[in-house]
């Protein structure tokens, strides 16, 4: 009887040594790079490649860049390292950059609780020891050599003339003294001799215009649409610097939809009226010169978000007698904050042929194309559902557009480097992993 | 002293992992599990209560039996794409048991108490994974308490019936897609008691043969109801904190379905027992997971997810060979086809058609006393699912169960 309890503990103790060893185990296609060398990816790109967000580039949303994040899963499949021009802890918050820190309530019942977005200011990489640039104040220098290229602002239109490092801050950052004003950025970026690629540029080349309401400013020589034939002469040389002729594989991204971001779709008639507390009011813009050029505003048109702050102010037209904006013909909305309808169909018209240029040189040079223009209209612009969490184009509850409207949030950058991951595993038959989404943050709440 | 017992098994002994299909546990007797969990047509002892209560006038002693199962269950998941296994469950030690007591009344009639667990599920993802929005653990927990007669109207044929007083709780945790300024995620908890339900469980008995006997069984469907059970919410930014308001009850239901089996025995000599079962499980009880929240919830005054489970069967075979009079070996083995169909996976129960492998043995220390110890493997077949009309987690998981047992048995 001993001996039978004896047997049975110490053949109890074997089965539970023997059980937590038998993990299930999980059959699927292993991590493989194919025949691909991803020793040295480089990213080119404007600020959606440079991880701005927020209205800011700062250091946590240059860790969550949708490049970084695509280099992490390359490293699985045997990539080499990956430098970004990181602001340093002790200057993290780098350009500044909006933070959400409250919502006013409703200003009636049914409206919606605007938010309150206030300028982080502390730990700038902004320096004071230099004159700012026409782009605005110079940043901390990063020159040691980099895999992420990226410069918010840049355009295809840009990145052709040397005098830009000596107009934007993002690029003289990355500029030693002596380029600055001196070296383009395709200069820049074809010393870059990279084992792989990616090249997400053209959206400033319409998105400058339709996000001043296609107004252009006087003051900006890359501020309207770039024509069609310099942008193709221009990315010609851009992805022949990288491609090399099919030489060096990578991946091209085209230019989106612009109405597919808050930026251009939060502020709507509805959203002003219920604001209001009238459900008949009505909304003037201005979308020509002249007292005829004033009309009600409509379907399709839209509306910046930046413009949501200047509707209904009292402003005085006249010694005495005060309209609020937007409110009646005389104090319209003023043409640069509203991209009317006319205007979007000019913008869409003009990404699509600009598209249709990224197209063609991608194919010339054997370089496949994602195209975010579709992934974002048909993604992002009908709400989804993954992994439990809801995703839209809606501002600060759709999860994917931080709080400037325009770019994504370290979560919207995990889905689109996984979009990336899938362009590059669908033509290049490799197998990398995607990102996990879920382990980046959407928009922080107070 | 018994309901003292009772008690102490409620509170510290929690119902296994759904290892069976959906989130049945089929583990109610020592001896059967060593035999593929097959019964139905036998006398198997004070746990006819359980696979038979036919069959329970045919024992022909008074009994107790006690037992218990340590399970120990794990569950891979790899998410869509990922290139390998992105998550692991840590679920709890499952301790699924059961107490019988059966008293010959005289040669026609006997009488029983049966109190087990045949339905519970312990699973613990943990908050970390991709798919904590969804689940990060779900204890459900059903206690079956059953009163139990039989008849044996002649030595050939028997009947009885049991009435299954049903007792549980559930306990859900998910993480909620809103984070602070520090990062910090928030939390949902669904906490709650099932108010007492009613079942029962019948059964017929035939033994035309020493060779030959056969079993009808059927265990009636049970719905657990949780009325006012509590919601919390932890770590909601301030923001957010209307739509997550505290003092919050919800109503939920959850059917424990209808099992109807059919067993056969065989006797080829004296020393050999052979069963085989089928049972068909009345699984599209289940057609959702529901709710109703006493204030909104995220906008909403209830949460449901398709579930919308087929009936499904399951087939048992299993043998008894009496190496010695004192010791059984025993050995057995099923195929528990799943109830969930394509596109509802869930992470609570990510079922599949699920494979049993058993052995046990039996030994008689003295007329009176004996030990049954079993052991199961059960081995779920790997399921890749896009889980998208359960609001579940899409990917592939694989599950594998260890679970040995143990019961004693006293005859008087």
């Amino acid at each position: 009887m001993k001996k039978f309890f004896y047997k049975s503990s110490l053949l109890a103790l074997m089965a539970g040594m023997f059980l937590t060893s038998c993990d299930p185990e999980i059959d699927v296609a292993s991590p493989s790079a194919g025949t691909l060398d991803f020793t040295k990816y480089v990213a080119v790109g404007n600020s959606l490649t440079a991880g701005y967000q927020d209205g800011g580039l700062y250091r946590e949303g240059q860790l969550a860049s949708f490049p970084a994040l695509i280099a992490q899963q390359l490293e699985i499949v045997g990539g080499g390292s990956f430098v970004q021009p990181l602001f340093t802890e002790a200057q993290a918050n780098g350009s500044g950059y909006l933070k959400l820190t409250g919502f006013n309530p409703p200003a009636t019942p049914g409206a919606s609780p605007s938010p309150i977005l206030t300028p982080v200011t502390t730990n700038l990489a902004v320096r004071t020891d230099v004159a700012p640039l026409p782009g605005g104040p110079r940043l901390t220098k990063f020159t040691d050599p980099v895999n992420n290229y990226a410069v918010p602002g840049m355009s295809v239109l840009s990145s052709a003339t040397p005098i830009y490092g000596g107009v934007n801050p993002y690029f003289d950052r990355l500029l030693a003294d002596a380029e600055v004003g001196s070296k383009s950025y395709v200069a820049k970026v074809a010393e870059s001799q990279p084992t792989f690629f990616t090249l997400w540029l053209g959206n400033n080349d319409v998105l400058t215009y339709a996000t001043n309401g296609a107004v252009v400013n006087p003051a900006n020589p890359f501020g309207d649409k770039t024509p069609v034939a310099t942008f193709r002469m221009i990315y010609t040389q851009l992805l022949g610097a990288l491609a090399k002729g099919g030489e060096t594989e990578g991946v091209v991204a085209n230019i989106p939809d612009v109405a597919a971001t808050p930026f251009f779709t939060t502020v709507t008639l509805d959203a002003i009226r219920k604001s209001a507390g009238m459900s008949d009011l009505k909304v003037y813009i201005r979308v020509a010169e002249g007292p005829t050029g004033v009309r009600e505003l409509g379907e399709g048109d839209l509306i910046l978000l930046t413009t949501q702050a200047a509707i209904g102010r009292a402003d005085q037209v006249a010694p005495g007698v005060t309209i609020p904006h937007g409110f009646h013909p005389l104090n319209p909305l003023t043409d640069s904050e509203v991209l009317d309808k006319d205007e979007v169909a000019e913008v869409r018209a003009h990404t699509q042929e600009l598209n249709k240029v990224i197209a063609e040189v991608a194919a010339a040079n054997k370089i496949p194309v994602f195209d975010v223009n579709k992934f974002f209209t048909d993604r992002f612009a009908r709400p989804f559902v993954q992994n439990g969490v809801p995703y839209s184009s809606a501002f600060i509850t759709g999860n994917v557009f931080s709080l400037d409207g325009i770019h994504l949030t370290p979560r919207g950058n995990a889905i689109v480097a996984n979009e990336f991951i899938r362009v590059i595993n669908t033509n290049y038959n490799t197998n990398i992993p995607l990102v996990d989404e879920t382990q980046y943050r959407a928009v922080l709440l107070p | 002293m018994k309901s003292k017992i009772l008690a102490l098994l409620g509170s510290a002994l929690i119902s296994g992992t759904a290892m069976a299909g959906g989130y049945q546990v089929n583990l109610a007797g020592q001896r059967q599990i060593g035999m593929g969990h097959t019964g139905t047509g036998l006398v198997t002892g004070t746990s006819s209560i359980f696979f038979n209560p036919g069959a329970m006038s045919h024992l022909g002693y008074s009994g107790v039996t006690i037992g218990g199962s340590a399970l120990v269950s794990k569950i891979a998941h790899s998410a869509p794409e990922s290139g390998g296994v992105t998550a692991r469950t840590d679920n709890p030690l499952g301790t699924p048991f059961q107490v019988y007591g059966v008293y010959n009344i005289n040669e026609k009639f006997s009488a029983g108490l049966g109190v087990y667990t045949p339905f519970g599920s312990t699973v613990d993802w943990g908050n970390e994974w991709s798919g904590r929005y969804g689940l990060n653990q779900l204890k459900l927990q059903a206690i079956y308490v059953q009163p139990t007669v039989s008849y044996a109207i002649t030595d050939k044929l028997g009947i009885g019936i049991g009435l299954s007083y049903v007792i549980g709780s559930v306990n859900l945790q998910r993480s909620v897609p809103v984070q602070s300024q520090d990062g910090t995620e928030g939390g949902i908890e669904l906490d709650g008691g099932a108010e007492s339900a009613f079942g029962f469980n019948a059964g017929i008995f035939f033994q035309p043969t020493e060779k030959f006997s056969i079993g009808v069984n059927y265990r009636s469907r049970v719905d657990l109801k949780v009325e006012g059970g509590d919601v919390m919410f932890s770590n909601i930014p301030a923001a957010a904190r209307g739509n997550f308001p505290e003092g919050t009850t919800f109503n939920a239901e959850l059917p424990m379905p209808s099992t109807l089996s059919v067993g056969i025995g065989f006797k080829p000599n004296e020393r050999l027992t052979l069963a085989a079962d089928v049972s068909h499980v009345g699984w599209d009880a289940y057609e959702k997971l529901r709710f109703d929240f006493s204030q909104n919830v995220a906008g909403s005054p209830f949460s449901e997810a398709s579930r919308n489970y087929e009936n499904a069967f399951i087939y048992r075979i299993g043998g008894e060979y009496m190496a010695t009079d004192a010791l059984a070996l025993r050995a057995g083995a099923y195929l528990d086809k799943t109830p969930v169909q394509d596109g509802y996976l869930t992470p609570e129960t990510p079922d599949s058609d699920s494979r049993g492998l058993s052995a046990g043995i039996g030994y008689s220390v003295s007329e009176n006393f004996s030990i049954d110890a079993s052991f199961l493997y059960i081995n779920k077949k790997e399921r890749t699912d896009a889980a998208d009309l359960s609001n579940g987690v899409a990917g592939t998981y694989k599950s594998v169960a260890y679970i040995p047992g143990i019961g004693l048995n006293y005859k008087f």
